[in-house]
Formats: structure tokens, C-alpha cells, sequence
């Protein structure tokens, strides 16, 4: 089973794939605002876009629209089938 | 004995329309987050008691992450539990995340009733509650409503009075989600529905390629809109209301009055070949309502019109992610366009709105660049008025040499601060359509507003002039700074003048060049260093309130020196 799953930033996952929060990086406001928001360990996110090289990720969660610059992007980490 | 009742609820749910609703006081509601920076009061009557009602900025939790969330939450404590009632909005089309609030309302033990908003909205997306099943979940009155109709309104007003605490553990996040989680699982049902239209188009303009594509678009359009509309009204109601009717009627008033007494030059002003000439005569009676009425208040209309319309689609998030990528080299990001676009309208709640960025060192950015790059509307429509006959030319050479300062300030700044700023996270809003009833208020307060503030300040203003004019007291001012005026920025030291009066505002600071006889080139630098310099005293004073004294300083150096170096740069490139 687990040698299936592949660990990815959201910011390297294509659009449109989707995957399941396994760990934030970062400091622990980062953390607190994203799970106010919706964005936790072992929740289901779908990336819908990317906007230029270094530009913000916009994900659906639930559902929520939520954009999120490219660096805070880049700290959460996801388990891709 | 309730004295107090406060609106929480997650960001852009719908607070500030309930709480006109409670309150018959107007605020400023529109489809982004973080469009309440300030916390607002008012009062609902419930029975024959007065009760104060606080609207709160949007808060996602009572575990703060941000200023004005730690504002909402350390409100929330100035009075006993006894004596409170807590108004929770929850947006119905997002019930999971608005769930988290709501559980820990509950679990600090506040008398808690549920405002379940934008029922309508959820109907539409195939969203369907079993609101009976939940209120006995919660413990709490649960009332669905629709505020922007007043549907359900009057109910939750009746039902204020049953909020009373239940008893509910208090458990972190994590363990709330698992809950909610669960609520969610027995309360909600979503019907399976295809992508309508507008879900597609929700999804177009957040991509790259089709993003842009509508973001050029909608700009384009809202430009062409705002011109087309603001000269509309002016060839078919204003200019016709002031030639063809106040004109002879001011004439007929003054028939009889001395040309050069002081009352005269005071009033009417100057004759142009005889007749009284409202671009020129500069009088209390005749250039300052013209300014006012016959050239920016059109605009204002046009441009809160198209502004107003799209806060409330919820089109502004999105064009914060497209600019991104830019802001970023501006040490600002994407949602630093909401201050800016509203400092087009007036430089005022531009600068309030830099709230919405948290760090110091992002709202000092976005206020120096607010500030002097970004024309508000007033003196926008005079630029327009005045430069327009020689060509688009020189208006585009206006914003041409705006933007490039945005840029290289925005990019020096960056490189120069100390700090950094923080990226952002936002909540994209769904595109909403707001009852026209609802735009056609905001748009009435906003113009209201602007009267308020212009009209007065204009008539004493320009009275002002007159008076120093009369009297011939500006000559020691324009004999200080003739040098740099005439030497520097190739200017008759008369339009020292305007410089000055452009510290009390822009428009009438524009206005009083008209009757200077000034060429295209000098008309574009005087008016591009009018938009540059210093901010009018209503823009002076929140920059102040916001910044502090010594950052106020500090970003009043920069615009000081920007001033002259664009003026004499100007000056010479042109000419050479």
C-alpha cells in the first residue's frame, strides 16, 4: 500500500490533481491559519491552478476557494496516489 | 438584561449587511474579506429597550492569527456573558468552514444565536441544510436568513432573547474538525449538480491564460464604462443645468453690481470677455460649484458605480492572485490592489484599507505608493477635463509616469526596508450578484459621503483664494519658492498657488491653473506633480492616524523629494 504514495509540495503538484495534507512546514501561525481555515493534517485538498512560475496556488477545500502565495504553498506537503 | 449584541461570523459572510439591517446605519459592505477594517456601532431596538450592537471583523476562530481577528476576540470580553448576546453569521453555502467559529462560541459558554445567512445562495448550488436537525445539534437558535433581501431578518431579531449558554467542552481545532466533520455528515446534503455558467466562470479567472485574458477585459471595460458614463452625465445634465440655467440666473442676480468690488471678485470672480466663464472666473458662486458639480462629480458616480459593482461580484480577489507575481517585487502581495483600487476612488479609505495587510513594513509600502502614485478620482476628472483637449497623449503621460513611479518606489522600498513580507492566504469569494436595490444604496452613500466632504471644504477654499488674492497676500508665498517653480519645473510662479491649495484639495488645486494659460507641457507637469506631492490634509491626517508620526515623516520625505526630482526631470526631458 504505502509504497504507492508519493510525498509532494503543493506547489510541485499539477493542477487539477489532488491530495491529502500530511504535514506544514513552518512556523506555528502558519499552521493555525490554515487550520482556521480548513487546511489540515489528513484533510483532502484539489489544486485548481497556478499562476505563473513563482505565483500564488489556488487549491479547493471543501468548499472553500483559497489562494495561497507561492512560498506558503511550498510548506505544505502531500500525499499523492 | 442584554446591553450588548455583537455580529461574528468568518470573514465575508455577509456581518455588515446584517448589521444595517439590525441597525438602519449604512456601512460599506462588499463580497471580499476584510472589507470591515473598522469595528462599527449602532443601535437595534428590541421591544422598548436600546441595545448596542458591535460589528466585528471577520474572525475564522477565537485562537487569533491575525490583528483584526485578535480586535474581534478581545471585544468579545469587555462584557459579562450575562449581559451579552453573540449573533453568529455562517455563510450556508460554506457551512464546514464556518462551523469552527460557531463550536467555539459555544464552548467558551457565550449565549450564542445562529444566523445561518445566504440562504438563497445555497438553494442556488445545490447546497440543502436540515436546519431543524442542526439547531438540535448545536443546542443553539439556528435561523436561516438572507440578509440582502431582509429575508429571515425579523425572526432573528424575535428569537435574540433565547441565546442563552449551553454547555459544550472545549476542544482544540483538530478535534473540532473531526466534529464538524460529522455535523456536517447529518445536516447536509448536496445535490449533484453539472457546472453552471457561473461556477465555470468562477473557475476561468483564476487559471493564467484565462485569468489574464478576463482580467484585461474587465479592466478595459470598467476604464471605458467610467469615461463613458462620467462624460454622459456632464454633455446631458450638468453642463446643461449650469450654461443653460445657472448661468443667466447668476447673471441676472449680479446685473447690478460693481465689476471690481470685493464681494464680486469674492463671488462671480473674474469676467472672461464680459461673461462669466466657470472653467475661469474662479468665483465662490461659479468655478467652485462647477469644479465640484460640473467635473468630478460625474466621475465619482462613474467610477463608484464600477467599483461598487465589482466588490460585490467578488471579481477583486481574484485579480489580487493574477497581480501577484508583480506586487511581490513591490514587497506588497495580491491583495494590496483592494487599498490601491480604493485609493483611486478617494486616497482616504485607500489608506484605512491597508488593514487588510498585516505586516508594518507592507502598510508603509502600500501608503507611500497609495499616496503619491495612486490620483483619486477628484483630481483624476480634473486631469481629464484640463489635459484632455490637447490629446490623450498627455493624459496617458500622466498614469504613464504614475505607474513607472509605482514601480521603481514599490521596488526601492523592497529592496531598502528592513523586514519582510509575509505571503498571503485568502478565501476566494464566489461571484455573487448583488439586488440592485443593495448597489444603488452603497453607491448613494458613497456620493453622499463625497459631498459631505468636498463641498465645504471647495466653497471655503476657494473663498480662501479669493480673500489672500484680493488682498494680495500670496505674493510672499510665490516669491519664496519662484525659484525652484520657475527655474526647476519651467511653471509661472502664479501656479505656486495651485501647488499650495493642492495641500486642501487636488481638484480645486487643478482648477485654479485653469485660468493660468498654461501650455500642454507645463498643464502636464504641473498636474503630474499635483497627483505626486502632498497628499490633501483629509489623506495627511489618516496617514498620520495610521502610520505614526515618525513613519508619517519618513514617507513625507520621500514624496517631497520625488516632487522635484519628477519636475525637473520632466521639465528638461521635454524640452531638450
Amino acid at each position: 500500500m504505502k509504497t504507492n504514495l508519493k510525498k509532494i509540495s503543493l506547489a510541485q503538484i499539477k493542477p487539477n490533481h489532488k491530495g491529502r495534507v500530511v504535514e506544514i512546514l513552518g512556523g506555528t501561525n502558519l499552521q493555525d491559519r490554515l487550520m482556521n481555515m480548513g487546511v489540515y493534517k489528513g484533510k483532502e485538498i484539489t489544486k485548481l491552478s497556478h499562476i505563473g512560475l513563482r505565483g500564488p496556488v489556488v487549491i479547493k477545500s471543501g468548499r472553500s476557494i483559497l489562494a495561497l502565495g507561492h512560498g506558503v504553498a511550498a510548506k505544505v506537503i502531500l500525499e499523492q496516489e | 438584561m442584554i446591553k450588548r449584541i455583537y455580529l461574528i461570523g468568518n470573514p465575508n459572510v455577509g456581518k455588515s449587511v446584517v448589521f444595517s439591517r439590525f441597525t438602519g446605519v449604512q456601512v460599506i459592505a462588499s463580497n471580499y474579506p476584510g472589507t470591515t477594517v473598522e469595528v462599527s456601532k449602532g443601535y437595534l431596538l428590541l421591544g422598548d429597550e436600546k441595545i448596542e450592537v458591535l460589528d466585528l471583523p471577520g474572525t475564522y476562530s477565537l485562537e487569533p492569527t491575525s490583528n483584526a481577528e485578535k480586535v474581534a476576540v478581545s471585544l468579545l470580553q469587555e462584557y459579562p456573558k450575562d449581559e451579552i448576546v453573540v449573533v453568529n453569521i455562517l455563510d450556508s453555502t460554506n457551512l464546514e468552514r464556518n462551523l469552527l467559529l460557531t463550536l467555539q462560541l459555544i464552548g467558551q459558554g457565550l449565549p450564542v444565536i445562529v444566523c445561518l445567512n445566504m440562504c438563497d445562495d445555497a438553494g442556488h448550488r445545490g447546497v440543502d441544510i436540515d436546519i431543524q436537525k442542526l439547531e438540535k445539534i448545536l443546542n443553539v437558535p439556528v435561523i436561516p436568513t438572507c440578509a440582502v433581501t431582509g429575508v429571515g431578518i425579523k425572526l432573528l431579531i424575535e428569537r435574540i432573547r433565547e441565546a442563552s449558554p449551553v454547555s459544550r467542552k472545549k476542544l482544540p481545532p483538530e478535534e473540532l474538525w473531526k466534529e464538524i466533520g460529522m455535523i456536517i455528515g447529518q445536516v447536509q446534503r448536496l445535490e449533484h449538480r453539472h457546472h453552471s455558467f457561473r461556477e465555470m466562470l468562477e473557475d476561468a479567472s483564476v487559471r493564467p491564460l484565462t485569468g489574464l485574458i478576463i482580467a484585461a477585459g474587465v479592466i478595459y471595460t470598467s476604464f471605458k464604462i467610467v469615461r463613458f458614463v462620467g462624460e454622459a452625465i456632464i454633455s446631458k445634465v450638468t453642463d446643461p443645468i449650469f450654461i443653460n440655467i445657472f448661468q443667466p440666473a447668476l447673471e441676472k442676480l449680479t446685473v447690478n453690481w460693481q465689476e471690481k468690488g470685493f464681494w464680486f471678485h469674492l463671488l462671480i470672480g473674474d469676467l472672461i470677455n464680459g461673461k462669466i466663464d466657470f472653467k475661469q472666473s474662479l468665483g465662490v458662486l461659479t468655478t467652485a460649484p462647477y469644479i465640484e458639480f460640473g467635473m468630478v462629480l460625474p466621475y465619482v458616480i462613474s467610477f463608484y458605480f464600477i467599483l461598487s459593482l465589482l466588490e460585490d461580484l467578488g471579481y477583486l480577489p481574484r485579480l489580487a492572485i493574477l497581480l501577484d507575481n508583480v506586487l511581490h517585487r513591490l514587497g506588497l502581495h495580491g491583495y494590496a490592489i483592494i487599498p490601491v483600487l480604493l485609493g483611486f476612488g478617494c486616497n482616504v479609505p485607500g489608506i484605512l484599507s491597508t488593514r487588510v495587510l498585516e505586516s508594518k513594513r507592507e502598510r508603509f509600502i502600500a501608503c507611500t505608493i497609495i499616496s503619491i502614485g495612486v490620483p483619486c478620482v477628484p483630481l483624476q476628472a480634473m486631469i481629464f477635463g484640463l489635459l484632455g483637449k490637447f490629446g490623450g497623449f498627455y493624459v496617458g503621460g500622466v498614469y504613464l509616469v504614475l505607474f513607472s513611479l509605482i514601480l521603481v518606489l514599490g521596488i526601492i522600498l523592497n529592496q531598502t526596508l528592513t523586514g519582510y513580507s509575509p505571503e498571503f492566504l485568502l478565501e476566494i469569494p464566489p461571484y455573487r450578484f448583488p439586488p440592485l436595490q443593495m448597489l444603488g444604496q452603497k453607491l448613494y452613500f458613497r456620493i453622499k459621503g463625497f459631498l459631505i466632504e468636498a463641498v465645504p471644504v471647495v466653497l471655503i477654499g476657494v473663498a480662501l483664494i479669493n480673500i489672500l488674492i484680493y488682498f494680495n497676500l500670496f505674493s510672499i508665498v510665490t516669491g519664496m519658492f519662484a525659484p525652484i517653480v520657475q527655474n526647476l519645473f519651467g511653471l509661472p510662479k502664479e501656479a505656486i498657488v495651485a501647488l499650495v491649495i493642492g495641500f486642501l484639495r487636488k481638484d480645486v488645486a487643478v482648477g485654479m491653473l485653469m485660468p493660468l494659460g498654461l501650455s500642454a507641457k507645463q498643464l502636464f507637469i504641473a498636474a503630474t506633480l499635483l497627483a505626486i506631492s502632498f497628499p490633501c490634509v483629509a489623506t495627511f491626517i489618516v496617514l498620520w492616524k495610521e502610520l505614526g508620526l515618525k513613519n508619517l515623516i519618513k514617507s513625507t520625505l520621500i514624496m517631497i523629494a520625488i516632487s522635484i526630482a519628477v519636475g525637473t526631470l520632466l521639465n528638461f526631458a521635454i524640452l531638450h
